[in-house]
């Protein structure tokens, strides 16, 4: 294993920030308006997540699923209620604020995959550890797409890989900085069946062997049994909330 | 920070292969090379047109005085000086009054004196100083004293050989009825003359020379010390033809810059508004992996600083490039030798480029730098729009220090400014307007046709923001093409061909038939005889006409010396009443009076005005003023009696002619056949000076040329900004099974239509500022263009069906399939 690759007994017990609950929502509901009238997206959510537990939100289209996620992830503020991510809470921070709790701690995966497409594979990975200033980013960052399989692929561009490639691509990114949860929002809606079971397979071996606290959105049940808890919405509410699988 | 700023170097690289800046970084390059183009060779052909003037003049500054001036401002500059008086010249028992000029080797420090051995040749070029027991001479002095080069004349008390005819001479056209032919003779041998009394009336004339900077900053030292009997003459004032083509052409120049400076930050506004745009998704993601306002800020402002200095440092050497072989081609005249290029344009070059990005991408940035986060998950999100004020702050202080420093005059600052604001404002209702107009055309249309049409009305903002960036293109160019046809049209009508080249002085009363008939035998135009009589103005209303005078009016040029004047019942074609009625041919004691001098001296209609003509007084009353054409080298009156009060004097006549290169011959003969009238030849001078208004002319054109370009710019960055959204609409046509002809006709059709629409709402915008400023800044008559409503629209149509095409024609070749890949 490489020098910088932790696992997450390490992690847990070396990270002076470490939670024991990674992230929490209190009364959460998020409101939009509406020329007619006011429209709620998520009403009344409450949730705990443990430190190196595996959540998934499930629930039709238009449940509010990924809300729920941009709210978690301090990417957006709720209309009401509160979120704690990683042991701060998020509503008296502002955005740049939340953008520095999230930088190295926080990692991400898309359904669109969201790579920039003018940087190599390798530099795409690269980015998150610079930007928190690592050191030797770029043998980690070789190191994170070896494990994704892409050693081979280092500089081709987003263009030039499948997209199941590109989501490989993707979890080295969301993986590299050793973040303490990584959001997963449809991480195989832009797959096919084969590619989307391989990636899914990759995710949550990276997920144990980093030991980080891992929310995935997905319409996918399948997928869902495989975390250890999840919360299913329907029109902004959660309808049910238990143990999955493996807890 | 470094990180930051290494991430922005690295994107910033990437991406160069991507093309992904190709377009703001053109928009660029085009923008500051048109702005350096017209900034190099505006101020080079300044410089130019100034030296031509100083050629006019003889010098770049002239300093005449009745008093020698011994104390100077220290300066380092070329130096000469002559002596200029009246003295009697004799050859045998004939008499004639000259003006004697004497002059030291130097003399002129500009252009050149032409000397010939025969009448109305063009003469070799040399110096003014005559030899040694030399003197040259107006050709006009041989016939009055019965000479020929070679002969000798007596000049006070010395005896001088006619060395040779003066045919050319710097600062001519300013004495033309001078009627005392002037000489020119060695200033040692002025002394031995004894002409030099106590009393002559003398005037002191001195010649400057030196770099432009020198010279501004003497006659900055000068002027003060000078009192008012004294006149300093600028080169661009030494010729009163050309002094308003050059004030024309310096505010066509300054209105070129004006102009392309503000569609290069139209150009780069569209193609910085396309950047940001295309890069929320970046901004968005950053943000996610934790990048805060301030990283992103220098993030994308280190960008967009690396891209302004090499667009603005390419556009710099693209606009030095362009305007040294475009001025060598069009221009090749040693006289037009463009001055040197030195580091201060380049500089300005690149200052403005840097300016105009900031001012047209700073809210932009400003916006990209506050992207939510969110919009990872919800593309649709945009970034919170900035406060309009801000936004129009930044962009405003940016564009207003731009002009004001490129305009220098805060008052055509603030005019152009206003202007602005009132046609983008005019711009988005008109457009507005013009896309409702077409909903009944799509009505009427089918196919491709509608289906392009409909593209223009379904896209409500990105239609306008097109249409009003192609209208503003080509309103701009309107303008200044309309601007540049009106100049050169007026300069043509100032020099006709058949303008006068040969003035007849001094035709006696008994004279005239012989005369016209004598010319109308030759292919030869003539102007009406005028009888003409020198008087002074003496009283006003029965006072000295002096009282109750400022003392600038009472040092004004028309009451120190005897004024020409003449007695016709016809108007001459140059002059236009302005008040009063005019006294044709009722004779009694009446006078039309030139309005400007009328205004300078306080006098109005029914005045009563004395002239002293001989040792007679004859008294007359305003009826009319008129104003003179006097660049028309026509001939002109400041006074104009009715027929009868001056009939009884004695007076020789006045006309101008125009003799044609094969009518040359007849001029020989005329001096043969009346020996007593004076011939004057202006055609080495004519076409001296419309060797200048052509030369004006083609650097015009040149400059009109660079702005084409920034036009263009500004419709290709318009076309291309917009391109994204055409090709997802063409893919999805594509991918319905629309075939390739059919997109490529509604994208003609769209195309077409923005264009002639863009080229009409522009026909209508420049009709009404070539209105507002053709009296105002070019002294010009407005007039209505209807050739231009059809050109224009068509123009227009080309221009952007051309363009349109241009960038988009790959959309309809590249397979869906690709193309939905390139998209995702």
């Amino acid at each position: 294993m490489h020098p910088n690759i932790r696992t997450y007994e390490e992690t847990s017990s070396r990270t002076p920030g470490f939670h024991p609950v990674a992230v929490e929502a209190r009364g959460l509901g998020q409101q939009v308006s509406t020329a007619e009238r006011d429209l709620t997206i998520l009403k009344d959510i409450h949730l705990s997540v443990k430190a190196g537990a595996t959540w998934a939100i499930t629930g039709a289209s238009g449940s509010g699923k990924s809300t729920l996620l941009g709210l978690l992830a301090g990417l957006d503020r709720p209309s009401s209620g509160s979120v704690t991510l990683l042991g701060q809470a998020l509503d008296g921070l502002d955005e740049d604020a939340r953008a520095r709790l999230r930088a190295g701690r926080v990692g991400f995966v898309f359904q669109s995959f969201q790579l920039l497409p003018a940087l190599t594979a390798l530099e795409n990975v690269l980015l998150p550890l610079e930007l928190s200033g690592q050191t030797d980013a770029r043998d980690q960052a070789r190191h994170w797409l070896e494990r994704v399989g892409l050693a081979e692929r280092a500089e081709h561009t987003p263009r030039q890989l499948s997209g199941g490639e590109q989501q490989r691509v993707a979890l080295a990114r969301a993986f590299a900085t050793h973040p303490e949860i990584v959001f997963a929002d449809e991480p195989t809606g832009n797959l096919d069946a084969d590619t989307g079971a391989r990636i899914i397979d990759l995710l949550f071996d990276l997920n144990v062997q980093t030991g980080t606290t891992l929310i995935l959105v997905t319409h996918d049940e399948a997928l869902a049994a495989r975390c250890s808890h999840r919360l299913r919405l329907a029109a902004g509410r959660v309808v049910d909330a238990g143990a999955g699988a493996d807890a | 920070m470094m990180r930051w700023l290494r991430l922005g170097l690295t994107l910033l690289r990437r991406e160069r292969a991507s093309g992904e800046w190709r377009i703001l970084l053109l928009a660029l390059v085009i923008g500051v090379g048109s702005v350096s183009t017209t900034g190099f060779l505006g101020d080079r052909l300044k410089r130019a047109m100034t030296e031509r003037g100083a050629g006019f003049l003889g010098a770049d500054l002239l300093v005449t005085s009745p008093r020698p001036i011994q104390a100077w401002p220290d300066h380092d500059l070329d130096t000469s000086q002559a002596i200029e008086l009246a003295s009697m010249a004799s050859r045998g028992d004939l008499f004639q009054l000259v003006t004697l000029r004497a002059v030291d080797a130097a003399w002129p420090l500009r252009g050149q004196v032409r000397i010939a051995q025969r009448p109305f040749e063009d003469g070799q070029p040399g110096p003014a100083l005559p030899p040694p027991g030399d003197i040259y001479v107006e050709t006009g002095l041989l016939s009055l004293l019965d000479a020929q080069v070679g002969d000798r004349v007596r000049i006070g008390a010395s005896e001088f050989r006619i060395g040779g005819l003066v045919a050319d001479e710097p600062g001519r056209i300013g004495g033309i009825f001078g009627l005392a032919p002037r000489v020119f003779l060695r200033a040692d041998a002025l002394a031995a003359t004894q002409v030099l009394q106590p009393g002559s009336r003398i005037t002191y004339l001195y010649q400057f020379a030196g770099a432009p900077e020198a010279i501004e900053g003497f006659a900055r030292a000068l002027k003060p010390r000078l009192d008012n009997t004294q006149r300093l003459t600028g080169a661009r004032e030494g010729s009163q033809v050309l002094r308003g083509p050059f004030a024309n052409a310096d505010r066509y120049i300054q209105l070129t810059a004006l102009i392309s400076l503000l569609l290069s930050v139209a150009a780069v506004a569209i193609a910085a508004r396309r950047h940001a745009l295309r890069h929320y998704d970046q901004a968005a993601l950053l943000r996610c992996l934790g990048a805060t306002t301030g990283q992103l800020r220098t993030l994308y402002a280190s960008q967009w600083l690396l891209l302004g200095l090499l667009g603005s440092l390419l556009g710099v050497g693209l606009g030095a490039l362009a305007q040294q072989g475009l001025a060598a081609l069009l221009l090749p005249e040693a006289a037009w030798q463009l001055p040197e290029l030195g580091w201060a344009p380049v500089g300005a070059g690149m200052l403005s480029g840097l300016l105009a990005l900031a001012g047209a991408s700073l809210p932009y940035l400003l916006r990209l730098s506050q992207t939510p986060p969110l919009r990872v998950l919800r593309r649709d999100l945009p970034p919170l729009p900035l406060a309009a004020w801000l936004s129009a702050a930044i962009t405003g202080t940016a564009l207003t220090g731009l002009v004001l420093w490129y305009a220098q005059d805060a008052q055509l600052v603030a005019v152009f400014l206003g202007a602005l604001a009132a046609l983008v404002l005019t711009l988005a209702i008109l457009a507005r307007l013009a896309l409702a107009g077409g909903r009944w055309v799509r009505r009427l249309s089918a196919g491709p046709l509608r289906f392009g049409l409909a593209q223009l009305l379904r896209h409500r903002l990105d239609s306008t923001l097109q249409l009003g960036a192609f209208t503003l293109a080509l309103f701009l160019l309107a303008l200044l093409t309309l601007v540049r046809t009106d100049l050169v049209h007026g300069w043509r009508q100032q020099l006709p061909a058949d303008a006068p080249n040969h003035f007849l002085v001094n035709i006696a009363p008994h004279q005239q038939q012989e005369v016209s008939a004598y010319l109308a035998k030759y292919p030869i135009k003539s102007s009406d005889l005028y009888p003409m009589i020198r008087g002074k103005l003496v009283t006003r209303n029965g006072q000295p006409i002096t009282e109750g005078l400022s003392e600038a009016a009472r040092e004004d040029n028309t009451l120190r010396r005897e004024l020409n004047l003449t007695w016709t019942g016809r108007l001459p074609a140059n002059n236009e009443i302005l008040a009063g009625t005019w006294h044709g041919n009722r004779p009694g004691d009446e006078i039309s009076v030139e309005a400007r001098m009328a205004e300078r001296l306080g006098l109005a209609l029914g005045d009563r005005l004395g002239f002293q003509v001989g040792d007679q007084t004859v008294e007359a009353r305003i009826t009319s003023l008129r104003s003179v054409q006097w660049e028309s080298l026509q001939p002109n009156f400041f006074v104009i009696f009715a027929p009868g009060p001056l009939e009884t004097l004695p007076a020789s006549g006045l006309a101008a002619i125009h003799v044609p290169p094969e009518a040359r011959d007849a001029l020989t003969g005329f001096v043969k056949a009346f020996p007593g009238i004076t011939v004057l030849a202006l055609d080495k001078l004519m076409n001296d000076i419309q060797a200048v208004f052509d030369q004006i002319i083609a650097a015009l054109q040149l400059l009109l040329g660079f702005l084409l370009a920034a036009g263009m710019a500004v419709v290709l960055a318009t076309l291309l900004a917009s391109l994204d959204a055409r090709q997802q609409e063409a893919v999805l046509l594509r991918t319905l099974g629309a075939p390739r002809a059919f997109l490529a006709k509604s994208l003609w059709s769209e195309f077409l239509a923005l264009g002639a629409l863009a080229g009409l709402l522009a026909s209508a915008c420049a009709e009404i500022a070539m209105a507002l400023i053709a009296q105002r800044l070019f002294e010009l008559s407005p007039q209505w263009h209807p050739l231009m409503w059809i050109s224009l629209p068509l123009a227009g149509a080309l221009l952007v069906g051309a363009g349109g095409w241009l960038t988009t024609r790959q959309i309809t070749r590249i397979p869906p399939m690709q193309s939905i890949r390139a998209l995702s």
